[in-house]
């Protein structure tokens, strides 16, 4: 085993040991100790990775690709199934940030979680989903990969489901559960019709086969690519599959923080890169995920706009850029759309962090409409959510904005009808300055709530009762759902140091990847994506600097519009909501996918359930079939039951008479 | 003698005591008609037996009284059982094994 | 050293008839000696089976009924390994559970009990059909016991639709395997019923028509597969839980078995003929067992349903009729009796929980107090739905690959039976452990007793699930040799793409 694969494979272990050392022992541990070893597991984790990073920067270009085994998993009758790992460019890209990322999350929840029941159940959730998501980005066959991919689903189901005993929250973690089955079904449909033609479920082996047995634009791949694209959409949160992200905020901040924003979410981003081989091969299917990225970009910002869960913004904002980043891989800009994930991590991690230390502040309440004047309160937390923000909107020179206008100046110089996408992405642009400055602006100006007022006097306000904002029922502290005490960054040391560090990030990540200066991420990915057709194309001079300028101008002019709506001219936003009223609850129905699923989905479902169950299984099944057969036995056994008289002579008559008819059968016959 | 006058009187004593139980009602007289019934078929085997100079009538024969032994023993008990519940001693009023 | 079939095969049975004369209160321990003996022997012959090795292994073969040609042959192969072993597993698991509590009668329970495992253990290892026919009908005698006399409420009833509904397919089945075995000797002096022999004398194509479809009968109210699932509903509510466990786990294979033992080799015409009309009686089966799963509020019955779609699932990887849909049949029917038991095991913690109460309207909040509980729970509910990583879903995908091949569309379908799984059982895990605590409900952790009947189960699903290749690779031999023949028939398009296949695989280092 070489150091390279040794590092990969430590990698994955970490937070596996982690997981089950917590959840064979973490009770024994005192106080914060489960989250320690939590968050130690994962600084191993991610020391392993920057070791996988360093041993593959040690190979020489061709040869930055090693596919390590461990054991056969399924592997018989011409399916060759292996437990194996493929470490190129590509995933020790996606471990080291999926690892550092996670890394700072578990740091924050250290103390975020503090005074929660479920402390250690947290801890050894959160674990098991990060081994779930390395394993997801390390899978070195398809098979892998589909395990990684539902054991990420199964983690998000259980920390979204965390409070178990809110019914919103089961709620909302079987919805994004079955979205996500779907999702899984969708890739391994997809996978059946690319191992049809390749004969083979190991990555290398099938991107190699699929140049000879596939000719571009073949049916068959196209059908695969889309059915691809289910998983990814379901997982990515694009339309129509998203609609279990915003209810996915149910689950603890962190959660929303690592799962919902940074990692798993951007599985989809990263399996279109990965399979971009087949992709380039079937531009159809390319085509449908650039327009459900770019769809999902505009309607997702749109939403945002209009809601006033702080929280299910920035889920919003995150499938908007989502949106982004499935356009820029499906249009071929691979490194963009991977560089964008990476400095959405940071920024989106950030801004849910921000987040969750207002929500501590406010005892669980996340409405924008009883928040406001926490400036002077947090100023630690407003520092960081407003360079989240700024990076969020695309404001230079913070990381967003490099990597969104790469997104965009690549895309655009596809040339022909992308020209629309591009036109699109900053139209997006520009409402996410909206979006991002409304909850900003709304959340910290204006003038101080009670709570703001309490914890500038030093006393953190907590609710008597905690309510669920949902159901108004009231929460059950019981179980696993935080205690009186809200840890809020400005007190917390550990949440300090993960948000001061995911700032920093956020404002110098941009640094990798300057138009004219440097492309650290283009060199380093660039083995994997050598066999591209996109990969090497490059952009004129002033379309680049074209991009910039726009891209600027579009960004303050959002922030501009939100300054003036929210903070300058208060009564404009209700004057607007007053004027385009069905526009607004298009908006605040989030377009009614909902709805729309309900109607289609559901409701024929549990009509079809229902129908089983109350008419068909009563008559056909049990009154037709079982009670034909077992009433055709019965009415026979019951003629056979009346020759049974009881009468003894009766019987004996029966035995004279047929002894008798014997003999004379005898004697005629003879 | 001819072999037919013994067949003649088993056939007329089976008939007796196939006849008997048919009529009768009392379980013992029902007994007494069965042995009749095997004796019967008894004097026909040892005729059979003698006419062809051979054993195995007569060891059949044997075998009859046997199993009409173990059957009369029976019978009794179960006739003394039915007595002591102070059931009617009557086959036509023990019908219960009716379907 | 040698190990002989008819030891494996009798020991329950002896154990059991000491159960049945030794005191009441040892009854029980000694029907458990007996099922371990039977446990450690299988687990012997796991060790010692050779993989590699095509063919019967292990062969006992003496003449029974000479002048009908019946033969007491008994032999081990890939189709029957696994099974056994299962059934070996699942009969020690229950019987330790069963020892938990006190039962009426417990001579006569247990004894009974024994007798049934033998009968499983004789349909699986027979290779003989008469003898598959005797012991394929003599499972239903202990079962016809344990249901009407240790039942619950309604069980006279629900025996009597059981026997007889079971009875009518049993005898359509010993019919057909009379004919079967005339027919097949025509022309040959020599009757003989041993499947070997038969094999070598195929049946005009009008008489393997009508004796498929008996056998299929039989197998399919077995099963159950919709629609002749009708005995079901009443029959999984009115058993007794440790019966139940091995009722749904291992009786429902014994059918599956049958198709691949007998109706596959047997009747290859008929099987070719009928693939459509199984495909869809699958699928339906698969549809159906898994919207009825999703909307009955009793856990025994979202239970029976799954298990109608999970064996409709087997049955589709069956008449796929290549070795991929045979393989993951196989490797389902032992993940399926893997999971379901202990699923049945968790009902009867959780209806202790509950007041006795076995409905999901009455429960809810159970993990707060016992997260051992729900940990083991959320596993088997997750190996339930198959989720990738689990066995299970390596059997589907195993299952779904051999049909897409085959036919795409019913793949297609078939797959939303996954999303449908996932949906049911997950219901009743949350509507179980989660939300707010049911009226009468009492959070208890599990006890240590019975968490050594649990607990064990789930180690050996987390084990299969990170190790699927163990199954896999003792059934590939057999299951290959079992489709060949058929996969040959195909048409044509599927065997270029097993010949690109198979070039594939040699060009791979």
């Amino acid at each position: 085993m070489t150091s390279l694969e040794l590092f990969a494979w430590l990698t994955l272990l970490f937070p596996l040991a982690g997981c089950v050392a917590l959840a064979l022992a973490g009770r024994s541990l005192p106080g914060r100790g489960p989250g320690w070893v939590g968050t130690g597991a994962l600084a191993l984790s991610f020391a392993s990775a920057v070791g996988a990073l360093l041993a593959l920067l040690a190979e020489d270009h061709e040869h930055r690709q090693a596919v390590a085994v461990a054991w056969d998993y399924a592997d018989s009758v011409g399916i060759d199934a292996q437990l194996s790992l493929l470490v190129d460019p590509l995933s020790v890209f996606m471990i080291v940030v999926v690892s550092g990322v996670s890394m700072l999350i578990h740091l924050y929840s250290i103390s975020y979680l503090d005074s929660d029941r479920g402390y250690v159940r947290f801890f050894a959730y959160l674990n098991y989903f990060v081994f779930s998501m390395l394993l997801l980005v390390l899978a070195g066959n398809f098979l892998v990969l589909i395990i990684g991919w539902a054991f990420v689903g199964a983690a998000s189901y259980l920390l979204i489901s965390f409070w178990y005993r809110r019914t919103t929250a089961t709620g909302a973690g079987i919805k994004a559960f079955i979205i996500n089955v779907l999702g899984d079904v969708g890739l391994v449909l997809g996978t059946f019709f690319i191992f049809r033609h390749v004969g083979t479920l190991d990555f290398v082996g099938a991107f190699e086969n699929a140049r000879e047995e596939f000719s571009r634009g073949d049916a068959d791949l196209t059908a695969g690519l889309i059915l691809l694209l289910v998983g990814a959409f379901a997982k990515s949160a694009q339309i129509p599959l998203h609609t279990w992200l915003p209810d996915a905020m149910e689950g603890p901040t962190p959660v929303s923080a690592l799962i919902h924003a940074a990692t798993m979410v951007t599985a989809g981003v990263y399996l279109i890169a990965r399979m971009h081989p087949l992709f380039e091969l079937a531009p159809t299917a390319a085509a449908v995920g650039a327009i459900i990225g770019c769809l999902t970009l505009l309607v997702a910002a749109t939403i945002a706009i209009a809601v006033t869960d702080l929280k299910r913004v920035i889920a919003y904002s995150t499938m908007s850029q989502i949106g982004y980043m499935i356009m820029a891989v499906s249009a071929g800009a691979y490194a963009a759309g991977l560089f964008h994930l990476m400095t959405h991590a940071f920024f989106k991690a950030l801004l849910f962090m921000a987040a969750g230390s207002v929500i501590a502040a406010m005892a669980g309440m996340q409405d924008l409409n009883r928040m406001g004047g926490f400036k002077r309160a947090m100023p630690f937390t407003f520092g960081c959510m407003v360079i989240g923000g700024l990076a969020l909107a695309g404001v230079p020179p913070l990381s967003g904005f490099f990597s969104k206008d790469e997104i965009l100046l690549l895309v655009g110089d596809r040339g022909g009808w992308h020209w629309i996408l591009y036109a699109a992405g900053y139209l997006g642009a520009f409402l996410t300055g909206i979006y991002t400055f409304r909850m900003i602006f709304r959340a910290f100006l204006g003038e101080p709530v009670t709570e703001a007022r309490e914890l500038e006097q030093g006393h953190l306000h907590h609710a008597e009762a905690p309510t669920n904002p949902a159901t108004g029922e009231v929460e059950d502290a019981d179980v696993g759902f935080p205690g009186p005490e809200h840890q809020i960054a400005e007190r917390e040391s550990t949440m300090k140091l993960a948000m001061g560090a995911l700032a920093l990030l956020a404002i110098v990540g941009g640094a990798l990847q300057i138009p004219h200066a440097t492309h650290v991420i283009h060199d380093f990915l660039e083995p994997t994506f050598a066999d591209s057709t996109h990969y090497a194309s490059k952009p004129s001079k002033a379309h680049i600097n074209r991009g910039l300028v726009i891209g600027t101008l579009v960004a303050l002019a959002g922030i501009a519009i939100a300054y003036l709506v929210w903070v300058k001219r208060p009564q404009l936003a209700t004057a607007a909501r007053a004027r385009l009223a069905p526009v607004h609850r298009l908006l605040v129905n989030k377009w009614y996918f909902d709805e729309l699923i309900d109607a289609l989905v559901t409701r024929p479902a549990q009509w079809f359930g229902a129908w089983a169950q109350q008419t068909f299984e009563r008559v056909f099944v049990n009154g037709l079939l079982v009670g034909g057969t077992t009433g055709v036995v019965r009415v026979g056994s019951s003629a056979v039951r009346a020759a049974q008289t009881g009468f003894l002579r009766y019987y004996a008559l029966l035995i004279v008479v047929g002894m008798v008819a014997l003999a004379f059968y005898f004697l005629l016959a003879t | 003698m001819d072999i037919g006058w013994f067949l003649a009187v088993s056939a007329l004593i089976f008939t007796i005591g196939a006849a008997g139980v048919l009529t009768r009602r009392s379980p013992l007289v029902i007994l007494l008609c069965l042995e009749l019934m095997l004796n019967a078929a008894n004097l026909a085997l040892i005729a059979f037996a003698r006419m062809h100079g051979s054993q195995e009538g007569q060891v059949f024969a044997l075998i009859v009284m046997v199993v009409a032994a173990c059957e009369v023993t029976i019978g009794l008990g179960i006739i003394v059982a039915v007595n002591r519940r102070r059931l009617p001693i009557d086959v036509d009023e023990m019908q219960e094994l009716q379907g | 050293m040698t190990l002989h079939l008819s030891i494996l095969l009798w020991l329950p049975l002896a154990f059991g008839v000491l159960a049945l004369v030794a005191p009441a209160r040892a009854a029980g321990r000694l029907a458990l000696a007996g099922g371990g003996l039977a446990l450690v022997y299988a687990v012997l012959y796991l060790v010692d089976f050779d993989a590699a090795r095509p063919g019967l292994q292990y062969l006992t073969n003496e003449t029974w009924i000479d002048e009908l040609g019946i033969s007491y042959k008994l032999g081990l192969d890939g189709l029957n390994m696994l099974l056994v072993a299962l059934t070996t597993v699942l009969w020690f698991a229950s019987l330790l559970w069963a020892n938990l509590r006190e039962w009426e009668r417990p001579r006569l329970f247990y004894f009974h009990l024994a007798l049934a495992e033998t009968a499983v253990l004789g349909a699986l290892l027979a290779q003989d059909l008469a003898l598959f026919v005797v012991f394929f009908d003599l499972m239903l005698v202990p079962f016809f016991f344990l249901t009407g006399m240790w039942g619950a409420a309604n069980r006279v009833q629900a025996t009597m639709k059981l026997v007889i509904y079971t009875l009518v397919g049993s005898l359509l089945m010993l019919t057909a395997a009379i004919a079967t075995g005339v027919l097949a000797a025509q022309g040959d002096p020599a009757l003989s019923f041993a499947l070997s022999d038969l094999a070598q004398r195929p049946l005009a194509e009008s008489s393997q028509q009508w004796i498929f479809l008996f056998f299929t009968a039989a197998f399919l109210v077995k099963m159950p597969a919709f629609p002749l699932h009708g005995w079901m509903p009443d029959g999984y509510r009115a058993m007794p839980l440790p019966v139940l466990a091995v009722f749904s786990g291992v009786l429902s294979k014994v059918a599956a078995y049958g198709f691949l033992r007998i109706c596959l080799p047997l009747f290859p015409d008929a099987t070719e003929q009928f693939q459509m009309l199984l495909l869809l009686v699958a699928l339906a089966s698969i549809l159906y067992g898994s919207a009825m799963a999703f909307t009955t509020p009793e856990m025994r019955l979202i239970l029976g349903y799954s298990s109608v779609a999970q064996l409709g699932f087997i049955t589709l990887g069956i008449f796929a009729l290549n070795a991929q849909g045979a393989q993951g049949a196989m490797l389902q029917a032992f993940n399926h009796g893997l999971v379901v038991a202990p699923a049945f095991f968790v009902v009867a913690l959780l209806a202790a929980r509950a007041g006795g109460s076995q409905d999901i309207r009455d429960m809810g909040g159970m993990a707060m107090r016992a997260p051992v509980l729900a940990t083991l729970f959320l596993i088997v509910a997750f190996a339930t739905l198959a989720m990738p990583g689990s066995a299970n879903f390596v059997g589907e995908f195993y299952i779904l690959l051999g049909v897409f091949e085959e036919k795409i569309v019913i793949a297609l379908v078939a797959s939303a039976g996954i999303v449908m799984a996932a949906y049911y059982a997950l219901r009743l895990f949350i509507t179980t452990m989660h939300n707010r605590m049911g009226a009468r409900v009492e959070s208890r952790e599990i006890a240590p007793r019975e968490a050594l009947v649990l607990a064990p189960l789930v180690l050996l699903i987390l084990a299969i699930a990170l190790y699927p290749q163990f199954a896999l690779k003792r059934s590939e031999e057999t299951v290959s040799a079992v489709t060949a023949p058929l996969a040959a028939q195909q048409a044509e398009g599927g065997a270029e793409t097993a010949q690109r296949r198979a070039a594939a695989r040699d060009e791979a280092p």
